[in-house]
Order: structure tokens, then C-alpha cells, then sequence
């Protein structure tokens, strides 16, 4: 078998911003990751542990101080092609209709409305949004469609590379479940490089092929996992990773409060 | 349900004037400086007649020239200010060198600007510009005098330009990131992004630079040495004690101003559309 392509790989990366408070906060420091190709990869850690800022250098949107950043084999200056990025506000276009917001890739790439309209639909319907939902405004959605739609815009373009930060938070966990088992189905179908970002252990562990524990901006452990899908969050080969996983960030966690 | 409420809000916003009516009505009776309602009305039905004893052109020219110089200076400042405003809005740098500056130009009213004008353009216009000594033969366009649609453009461009800026710099910066990675160009992410967020901003810059344009003109009609125009008409109506005229004019300048501010409240209320109403 051919060996999986490299797709995103950090080398000893590392991102500095300064404050007026604090001159030097170091957010991602000596980061190691390499994602192979249709791999789904979930980086967890506390909220400010430099997880956004990681996926912010994948997307062009940061320049690493430290280190490189290559996405395809080339080193990330500017927002790479074809991604497709879901931050955690989802950042709808407010002025947008569903279809609009959806379509806003295409529209970018010179597609004639006819197209762009039947491709956005299609990625409407693959999200699991009702055909309803088209002619609403973004402010009109509760916050599960609101998700959906920023899904169904960043896979709307076909994007090789998906970049996910903490796209189902603050929502109720039956949503959750359900956009966490959407986007599944997403993947398995196109499996696209997945790098998602989480502070759910139990999102990561449904999901991954890999997790990495990351604590203070560095990794701090990794686990590969070989559970079939769809996982049973209730199994006992799920809880007993679920625990493995708790365990390590915890530890690196307690150990780094001690020296701070 | 709904057709008892129309008639309650008809009612409701008829109580006033039915009252400024009666009041007038009461206070034109024996009075020398009050016109008759009648008598304006009488002016009002009759737009295209000379009026009588009066060195003015009709209303509707008078109301026609006064629309033609502010149509002149607000499309001026629109544009300029909207595109001035956007460089500000965007460029940090720019925001902090013009911004204290045009929040004190704006400060002054337009009017102080009057003689200053005067001085600078004379009584030059598009006419005096193409025919030079026959401008006179061109009616209006010898009317669109270059001293006063600047000053329209003075008391319009500020507001505008200051608001764009105001819109365009509040632009969330997760929305532009958005654009950036599906691959937008500058200009892209200025059509897609900075134009649409910012509308509602400029739109009610606009709204404002039209209301101060509006009232700006008919105080430069008023000043000295400035003809034609529903201001200049009032001005020598009060001179020649025709107060039918002045009153006649009034209402004029209100209607039109009620029109103009009720376009542009359309527009806003349309590029507002997608902002979740207070209830």
C-alpha cells in the first residue's frame, strides 16, 4: 500500500503574540504534528491552551513566529486553496440569506449563479438543513442551523482540507451528538484532512483517528485510535479510551499548574 | 383587527396638524402678516403661475432649482464621502490623522462656510463655465451656482464620510477572515464584505448629509447675493410683505424634505433587512 501524503504538517512551530500587560504570551510553542491525508485528527485542551491559534496558522490567518507551517508541501504565507474553515462563532455573513451564505465560496470562485445555486442546495441538503431554511437570515436560525450552515458553506467548495475550530460548542448536547454524527457521515464520504479542535474528551474520542493533548501550547501526548464507527459513547472500549485520554490531560495539566 | 389599528394611527397623526390648521386659520383672521389658508393654498394649486408683485420665478421653478443644487452637492458628497470614508474606515492610520479634523469641520455649520464660498466661486456655474458671457441664456443651469452646492457638499460630505468610516472600521474581523480563506480578492472582500456591513452605517450618513443639505439650501438661497430657489423666493416674499408666498414655500420645503428623508428611511429599512428587530 502507498503511504498516506502529508497534508498539514507543523515543524517545532510556535506563535508569539505580546500584550500591553505581558510583552512576550507564548500561544503554540514547539509544535510537532503531521496530518496525513484523510486522516481526521482532533487536537484537546483547556480553552487557552493555543488550540485556535494553531488552526488560525494552518489557515493562512497567522504567520508562525517559530518554526514552519507547510500545507501541501508548501509553507503557509496566506490562506492556502482549497480549505474549508468553520470557526466557532461559525461567522455567518448577517446580511446573507442561508443560500447566500452557503454560496459564498462559489460566488468568490466566479461561478454562474445557476451553478452555485444547485451546489449550495446540494451542500444545504448534505448538512442536514430543511430546503426551508434557504431564504432565512442567519439571525432567524437557532444555533444547531446556524452550525449546519457554516458546515454546509465550508464543504461547499469540495475543500481537500477541513479546519474545525470548536464548531458544535455551546450547544445542547442532543445537537451536538447529532451535528458530531452529520459531520461523520461527511467525512466517510469524502474523507477530506480533517484538522478539528475540540475541549470535548468525548467529542474527540467519537470522532478522531488521532488525538492530541495539548496543554499550555504544546503537545502532551498523543493517541491513536482504532475504534470501528460509528463509536457507542456508552461501549466500554469507548469509556476506557475516554478515561486514558482524561487521564493524561489532567496529569500534564496538574503538573503544569505545579510549576507555574 | 388590523384595519381598526390603521385608523387609529390616521387619527392619531392627524390631531396635530388639524390643530396647527385651526390655530392658523384663528390667527389669519384680521392679520396682516398671517396669511389666509386659502390664500396659500390659492398659491400651492397654481406651482407654474409668476407669482404676483413678486420678483421670483414660479414655485415649481423656484422648488426645482432648489432640488437641482441640492441634488448636485449630495450626490457629490456621497460619493466622495463614501469613498473617503471607507479609505478612513479601513486604513488605521488615516482614521487617526483625518478623524479628529472632520468630527471639527463637522462641528461647524455649513452655513459660516457661505462667504468663504462666495469668495472662492464667485457666481460661477456650469453656465458661466461653458458659455461664459450668454450664461444668463441658460436658465438653470446658470442657477446651479458652484458657491452654493459646495456648500451642500460641506454640510453633506461630513456626516457621510464620518459614518462610512464608523461602519466600514466595525466590520467583524471573523467575517472578513471568512472571505480570506475561501479565497477572496481585496476587491472581493470591499463588494462582499466591507459594502454590505457597512450599508446600514452609510445609509444613515446619508440620511443625515440629506437633511442638513436640505436645510443648508434654503439658508444659502437666504444670504445675499444668491438668486433663484425656494429660499431666495421666501426671502423676497418677507421683503415685499407677500407672506402667501413665504408660507406656500414652507410647506413646500417640508414636503420635499418629508420625501426625501422617506426614500432614503426606505433604503435603510431595505439594507437593514437582515438585523434581528427589537421587539
Amino acid at each position: 500500500m502507498e503511504p498516506k501524503r502529508q497534508v498539514i504538517r507543523f515543524e517545532n512551530a510556535g506563535k508569539c503574540f505580546s500584550t500591553p500587560a505581558r510583552p512576550e504570551v507564548w500561544a503554540v510553542r514547539d509544535f510537532n504534528l503531521t496530518c496525513l491525508e484523510g486522516e481526521l485528527t482532533c487536537v484537546l485542551g483547556p480553552s487557552g491552551c493555543g488550540k485556535t491559534t494553531l488552526l488560525r496558522l494552518a489557515a493562512g490567518l497567522e504567520m508562525p513566529t517559530m518554526g514552519k507551517v507547510c500545507v501541501n508541501g508548501s509553507a503557509v504565507t496566506n490562506p492556502p486553496e482549497n480549505i474549508g474553515v468553520v470557526s466557532q462563532e461559525g461567522d455567518l455573513l448577517p446580511w446573507r440569506r442561508v443560500l447566500g451564505n452557503v454560496a459564498l465560496g462559489l460566488e468568490i470562485r466566479g461561478l454562474d449563479r445557476q451553478e452555485r445555486t444547485e451546489r449550495a442546495k446540494k451542500a444545504i441538503n448534505r448538512v442536514g438543513l430543511p430546503s426551508e431554511v434557504v431564504q432565512s437570515f442567519p439571525h432567524e436560525l437557532s444555533g444547531g442551523m446556524r452550525r449546519r450552515v457554516a458546515l454546509a458553506r465550508a464543504v461547499c467548495t469540495n475543500p481537500r482540507i477541513l479546519l474545525m475550530d470548536e464548531p458544535f460548542s455551546s450547544l445542547d448536547e442532543l445537537t451536538r451528538h447529532r451535528l458530531q454524527a452529520e459531520l461523520l457521515q461527511l467525512w466517510l464520504s469524502d474523507r477530506q484532512t480533517v484538522l478539528f479542535v475540540t475541549h470535548s474528551l468525548e467529542e474527540a474520542v467519537f470522532l478522531a483517528d488521532r488525538i492530541l493533548v495539548m496543554t499550555f501550547g504544546r503537545t502532551v501526548a498523543e493517541f491513536r485510535l482504532d475504534l470501528d464507527r460509528p463509536r457507542d459513547r456508552l461501549g466500554d472500549e469507548f469509556i476506557k479510551v475516554l478515561l486514558e485520554v482524561r487521564r493524561a490531560l489532567t496529569e500534564h495539566e496538574n503538573a503544569a499548574a505545579d510549576v507555574s | 383587527m388590523k384595519s381598526n389599528r390603521l385608523i387609529r394611527k390616521i387619527l392619531l397623526g392627524a390631531i396635530v396638524p388639524v390643530v396647527i390648521l385651526l390655530v392658523w386659520h384663528f390667527a389669519s383672521i384680521g392679520s396682516v402678516v398671517v396669511p389666509s389658508i386659502s390664500s396659500v393654498v390659492e398659491v400651492l394649486a397654481h406651482p407654474f403661475s409668476e407669482p404676483e408683485g413678486l420678483d421670483s420665478t414660479p414655485l415649481a421653478f423656484g422648488a426645482a432649482v432648489s432640488i437641482l443644487r441640492v441634488l448636485c452637492g449630495f450626490i457629490l458628497a456621497a460619493l466622495s464621502g463614501v469613498l473617503i470614508g471607507l479609505f478612513i474606515g479601513r486604513c488605521k492610520l488615516a482614521m487617526e490623522t483625518l478623524s479628529p479634523v472632520m468630527s471639527a469641520a463637522m462641528a461647524v455649520s455649513p452655513i459660516a462656510w457661505i462667504p468663504v464660498t462666495i469668495i472662492v466661486f464667485g457666481l460661477s456655474s456650469p453656465a458661466t463655465a461653458i458659455y461664459g458671457d450668454r450664461a444668463w441664456e441658460h436658465g438653470l443651469l446658470d442657477q446651479l451656482r458652484f458657491a452654493i452646492v459646495a456648500v451642500i457638499w460641506m454640510g453633506a460630505f461630513f456626516p457621510i464620510a464620518l459614518n462610512t468610516a464608523a461602519g466600514a472600521a466595525g466590520v467583524r474581523a471573523g467575517h472578513l477572515e471568512t472571505a480570506k480563506v475561501l479565497g477572496a480578492t481585496r476587491r472581493q472582500i470591499l463588494t462582499k464584505i466591507v459594502l454590505p456591513s457597512a450599508a446600514p452605517a452609510i445609509l444613515t450618513g446619508l440620511r443625515i448629509g440629506a437633511g442638513i443639505a436640505w436645510r443648508v439650501i434654503i439658508a444659502a438661497e437666504i444670504f445675499p447675493g444668491t438668486r433663484g430657489g425656494l429660499g431666495y423666493m421666501i426671502a423676497t416674499a418677507h421683503e415685499t410683505a407677500s407672506y402667501e408666498y413665504a408660507f406656500a414655500g414652507i410647506i413646500v420645503i417640508a414636503a420635499i424634505g418629508l420625501s426625501l428623508d422617506g426614500l432614503l428611511r426606505m433604503a435603510l429599512v431595505r439594507v437593514s433587512r437582515w438585523q434581528p428587530r427589537e421587539r
